[in-house]
């Protein structure tokens, strides 16, 4: 079976005269109001290329004809290679795949429920299952190891990772040019040099832009890096409608748009060809509580259509979801389904991610599992139906004629074998009282069994001993002290 | 003129709980004609209007937005007032002053923001100085404040260590004000162990603030 979620159906939100409108308000503000750049090698590289750039206020205006040049420029085919070639990532804009949540800093402990910070070992433990589900495609360390030293915590966040997933692994911690320079070391370790990084990209970086119109210094010093050195990009907007975007979802997307494309002009600049991919994650700020509302249909719909924008542009798209539940169970569940849904029904090539809740800040294992579950009964949905004679049946209709039924047909017993129908593997549709009889178990329950088996069973092969040996040692070399204070973290 | 310093007053108070900026405008300027001192106008008129904000958006009766839409008009009216105010010799009676800040390597303000309106609306005075800020910016800015607290937010898991950094700075450089915590990355118990205090949301910073300063909370 192929990789990913091959999609058949896609709901069309904007219409041409939409996009358009889009594209040339983004030009219009990034001509006129320009974005504010703080790193001094971006400024320069705008500069140097025609943008009028003050470097009191650090804002340079973009002329248009920069972001059409970078939008020829720019690479096409992007495959996210994995480990193990299988899981390669192909984002072909014809298959959507489903990624873990990352980088959450508590961790509910599997065993004894208590809620502390996320260690190493969570991200290990995390990483095993996401290398076991078949829903999630794609690899993100899940929480941060954080009974490490602090100046390296992320270097173990991609260590515990990579020794438990063969899949592509995305991570979103390259915030300074040394991070990039390690997690680059790192990647092109595990792939067995340069030159194999480069040609199957193993790893992936996700770098925010900072709404309104703002790229952070070390981010930008750090994705220059990784466009030079062969790593793929997410450039990921975030305006939060209302807050630091306007309130309506079409114009929050202007600003993250003009804050994508002025990164794709850096990027394309400094390094013509690289890899990226268009992300966007226009939460609103719940008014009331001042929580960021991953799970809203708002948030939805913004991916959807950020989804579509990409695609007009011809890149795929990133897109996020996230939960404020605080506790597996109905709420997550609500959030979750409701936030995937939206953008894979929009053809969402990246979907970020499983998992996480209170806002991508905490991990519990079973999450990811029902999780998966969900996005199985989206793959479905968004199949797409189609009639040719096979899927008509004239032939088994005509044959099984009026009044009789189609269970003991072959048509029926291959089409369930491939799929036509979806399985769940954690809703129970038994009677009440074959459910009762088994112990009445709640889908959280039943996630919490194959979580355990999971755990338990799934093993993943090591990296071979060689190539742990020199990541361990650029982990070493890496470490150092933070802003001048030591910390008695090891 | 009694009578009218109270219908001023009222009408201070009212202009910002409704979140009318003409109208708070109009106030803060018959204020000055009417001579009401500048201190009562702010705090028996705009403040009480704020509070009574803050505390229907605590019972999540009033958007965030409102708070801050609130919390702007009145800024814009004690501009009015403010030539006044510097010829006053009464001092503005606030409960505590704070400086605030988002640690060194973290760009993450929209908490700190929020944190800062919160005190604000509820009568601390807060220096804030930004986002990614040193940790000398918070030493010098205590200083200069006389702070008798100091607010440091961190989002990530990379820059909690900073807070304890903050800390150790503020002792060695003499300063006895507690430090608050707070963000995504912090918990009670980072905060215990490097001897600060954690609220985990704007609501409860406001309270935590409070009993630091013996304000109640
Ligand atoms: C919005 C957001 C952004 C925005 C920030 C916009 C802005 N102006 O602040 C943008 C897009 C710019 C951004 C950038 C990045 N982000 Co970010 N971001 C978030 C997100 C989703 C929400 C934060 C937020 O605004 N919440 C809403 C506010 C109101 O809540 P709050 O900040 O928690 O504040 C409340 C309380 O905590 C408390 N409080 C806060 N501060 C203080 C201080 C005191 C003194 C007190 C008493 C109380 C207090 O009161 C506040 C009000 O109630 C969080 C996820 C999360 N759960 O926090 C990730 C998150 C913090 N980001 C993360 C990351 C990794 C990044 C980037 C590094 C990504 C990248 N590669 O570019 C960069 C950061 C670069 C840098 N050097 O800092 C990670 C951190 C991971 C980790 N373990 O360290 C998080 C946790 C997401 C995740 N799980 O991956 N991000």
């Amino acid at each position: 079976m192929a990789f990913g979620i091959k999609r058949g159906v896609r709901f069309q939100i904007l219409s041409e005269s939409d996009f358009d409108r889009i594209h040339w308000g983004t030009l219009h503000i990034l001509e006129k109001v320009g974005v504010q750049v703080d790193s001094v090698a971006c400024r320069k590289l705008l500069k140097d290329n025609g943008c009028e750039v003050d470097e009191s206020k650090r804002i340079a205006k973009i002329p248009s004809h920069l972001v059409e040049e970078a939008l020829s420029k720019k690479k096409t085919s992007i495959t996210l290679a994995a480990r193990d070639p299988k899981y390669d990532a192909k984002l072909d804009l014809d298959h959507s795949y489903m990624t873990a949540n990352g980088n959450g800093a508590v961790a509910v402990d599997f065993e004894t429920g208590e809620r502390r910070p996320s260690t190493k070992k969570d991200v290990a433990d995390s990483s095993r299952i996401i290398d076991y589900l078949q829903n999630v495609h794609i690899h993100w360390p899940m929480v941060s190891s954080t009974d490490k030293h602090p100046s390296v915590v992320h270097l173990h966040d991609l260590d515990a990772s990579m020794s438990n997933t063969q899949k592509h692994i995305m991570y979103e911690t390259g915030v300074t040019l040394s991070d990039a320079k390690h997690l680059t070391e790192i990647g092109y370790i595990a792939a067995g040099g340069e030159k194999e990084f480069r040609h199957r990209p193993i790893h992936s970086c996700l770098q925010c832009t900072y709404a309104p119109l703002q790229h952070d210094a070390g981010v930008m010093d750090a994705s220059l890096y990784f466009a030079e050195h062969g790593v793929p990009l997410v450039f990921f907007g975030m305006p939060q409608p209302g807050a630091t975007g306007p309130v309506t979802l079409v114009g929050s997307l202007v600003v993250g748009n003009a804050e994508v494309l002025s990164a794709l002009v850096m990027t394309q600049l400094h390094a013509p060809g690289s890899a990226v991919i268009y992300g966007m994650g226009n939460a609103p700020l719940d008014m009331r509580t001042t929580i960021r509302a991953g799970g809203s249909p708002e948030h939805a719909i913004s991916s959807a259509i950020a989804t579509e924008l990409a695609h007009y542009y011809g890149m795929p798209s990133c897109v996020g979801v996230s939960a404020t539940a605080k506790v597996p169970g109905d709420q997550a569940v609500l959030e979750y389904y409701t936030g995937c849904v939206g953008p894979l029904l929009a053809g969402a090539d990246l979907m970020c991610g499983v998992g996480l809740l209170e806002d991508s800040s905490c991990l519990f294992y079973e999450q990811i599992v029902i999780d998966n579950e969900i996005v199985g009964s989206i793959a479905r949905l968004i199949r797409g139906e189609w009639a040719d004679d096979d899927t008509m049946a004239l032939d088994i209709i005509e044959k099984v004629g009026v009044g009789k039924n189609f269970l003991a047909q072959k048509h029926t017993m291959q089409h369930l074998r491939a799929g036509e129908h979806f399985m769940p593997d954690l809703i129970d549709r038994r009677s009440f009282d074959a459910w009762s009889a088994s112990g009445s178990k709640s889908l959280v329950d039943k996630a919490r069994e194959k979580t355990r088996w999971i755990l338990e069973n799934h093993r993943v092969p090591p990296l071979d001993a060689d190539t742990q040996k020199r990541v361990d040692a650029v982990i070493e070399k890496a470490k150092k002290p933070m802003w001048g204070g030591e910390t008695k973290r090891d | 003129m009694a009578d009218g310093k109270e219908a001023i007053l009222s009408e201070l108070e009212n202009s910002v709980k409704n979140l009318q900026e003409e109208a708070a405008m109009e106030a803060a300027r018959k204020a000055l004609s009417a001579g009401v001192s500048p201190i009562d106008a702010i705090e028996k008129g705009l403040a009480k209007g704020i509070r009574q904000v803050g505390e229907k958006f605590e019972r999540k009766e009033m958007f965030v937005v409102e708070l801050i839409y609130a919390a702007e008009i009145m800024s814009n009216a004690i501009k009015i007032l403010e030539p006044e105010l510097r010829k006053s010799k009464e001092k503005r009676n606030v409960l505590a002053h704070v400086v605030l800040g988002t640690v060194a390597g973290d760009i993450h303000d929209i908490g700190k923001n929020l944190v800062r309106i919160m005190l604000e609306a509820s009568g601390f005075e807060v220096r804030d100085i930004g986002k990614d800020a040193p940790i000398d910016g918070f030493i010098s800015a205590a200083k200069e404040m006389g702070a008798e607290i100091v607010g440091a937010s961190s989002l990530m898991t990379t820059t909690v260590s900073v807070q304890k950094e903050v800390v150790d700075a503020l002792r060695s450089g003499g300063i006895e004000a507690p430090l608050m915590v707070g963000g995504a990355a912090v918990t009670e118990a980072w905060a215990k162990e490097i001897g600060a205090v954690y609220s985990s949301d704007a609501g409860s910073a406001v309270s935590v603030a409070k009993s630091l300063v013996g304000k109640g909370g």
